[in-house]
């Protein structure tokens, strides 16, 4: 079981690695955040389970597995309420989109 | 500014209360007998208050719509079959964009139209389209003709409307239409 | 059990190389994105540590974390949109 443990917190590594490498080369600060909700999700995902079965199966603790649930559950809901807030207030205050962006109907729309 | 109505007022209470349990650890202790009577009663004065301020924020109708056990069992039946297979997938999608070498991104911000009225249904597909790498909402538009959001996608797969909401929203629609209408 | 200490080394490191962008990055809104993974990995390097401890009071610090990084982010936003 140790295992599982393991290789859940190992592939949540591997897609959190794969979030910061993409953050650090997409073109504009949009892309950067959908490489950074990567790092949101799954990212934090596979590391919440293996807490919650290591506390409930070696620890003995169901307080603390409730409360590392919670810590998950709690990440999982306000990562795209920031996400949201953060993108449309970039929009807003001028950051550019990239040169290989290929349509923008938010700001044809603005502009009517 | 919105008055605070007494159903609003009792949901936000019991929500704020299962929170306050979770977060001190007293679950196992209630199931089992034993929980320690102050925490408890700290919980309900705590979760009075909060309600008292923040309920006209949280619930404008229909306070008791989520109360219903088979929209609850829908509702995780959702978040953990449906909603998890979107997640992965495009998280595998986003994580081999990045690690590619050529950087294969072709982003573009579309326009999407949804047939979803309630606003805790837009709220629930918003936020479920951003959760999903590779798609962030930016913005809901209320135009004559229904709903309309816009969505910055980092691989443009089609430039109509309508074939792009299908492509980015999938199932999901469908399902949270179950959920909330 | 010392396999938990050296994950949570591993996210710390990533943390650190985010500072990369929070540093270097041309606009406001990176910053700002670059300082939320940031916290995200933090928590993670901390619930690691409380399982490797085996105490649960790391785990408050996770939670107390998540909410003001939360917080901050949704802030930054609103400012950054110009309705604060």
């Amino acid at each position: 079981m140790i295992y599982v443990i393991y290789a859940l917190i190992i592939v949540s590594l591997f897609f959190a690695a794969a979030g910061v490498v993409g953050m650090l080369r997409m073109p504009d600060a949009y892309c950067r955040m959908q490489s950074s909700t990567n790092v949101g999700t799954l990212g934090t995902l596979g590391v919440m389970i293996a807490a919650v079965l290591y506390s409930a199966i070696y620890l003995h603790d169901g307080g603390m597995a409730v409360k590392c649930a919670v810590i998950g559950i709690f990440l999982i809901l306000t990562n795209p309420i920031a996400g949201h807030a953060l993108a449309k207030g970039a929009y807003h205050h001028g950051v550019r989109l990239s040169k290989k962006t290929i349509m923008d109907k938010y700001g044809e729309d603005m502009e009517k | 500014m919105r008055k605070t109505t007494l159903p609003a007022f009792i949901s936000t209470l019991v929500v704020c209360y299962i929170f306050w349990l979770l977060i001190t650890g007293q679950i196992p202790a209630v199931f089992k007998g034993g929980a320690a009577p102050q925490i408890l009663i700290a919980g309900v004065l705590v979760s009075i208050l909060a309600a008292a301020f923040t309920a006209r924020f949280f619930i404008h109708s229909r306070a008791f719509h989520l109360f219903n056990p088979v929209r609850l069992i829908t509702l995780l039946f959702y978040c953990v079959i449906i909603f998890m297979k979107e997640l992965i997938k495009a998280n595998i999608d986003v994580a081999k964009r990045a690690l590619s070498p050529k950087l294969p991104v072709k982003p573009g911000i579309v326009k999407v139209p949804t047939e979803l009225k309630s606003d805790y249904g837009l709220s629930m597909l918003s936020n479920s389209i951003t959760l999903t790498p590779g798609t962030i909402t930016m913005d809901v538009a209320d135009e004559e003709g229904g709903t309309n959001l816009y969505i910055h996608w980092i691989d443009v797969g089609s430039e109509d409307p309508k074939e792009a909401g299908d492509q980015i929203k999938g199932t999901m629609e469908n399902w949270i239409r179950r959920i909330f209408e | 059990m010392s396999m938990f200490i050296f994950l949570a080394i591993c996210f710390a490191a990533l943390a650190l190389i985010l500072l990369i962008r929070l540093f270097g990055g041309p606009s406001a809104a990176d910053r700002a994105v670059a300082a939320d993974a940031i916290e995200v990995l933090t928590d993670m390097a901390l619930v690691l540590f409380a399982l490797y401890s085996g105490r649960s009071i790391y785990l408050d610090i996770a939670l107390v974390t998540a909410v003001l990084g939360f917080i901050g982010s949704v802030l930054i936003g609103r400012y950054l949109e110009g309705k604060l």
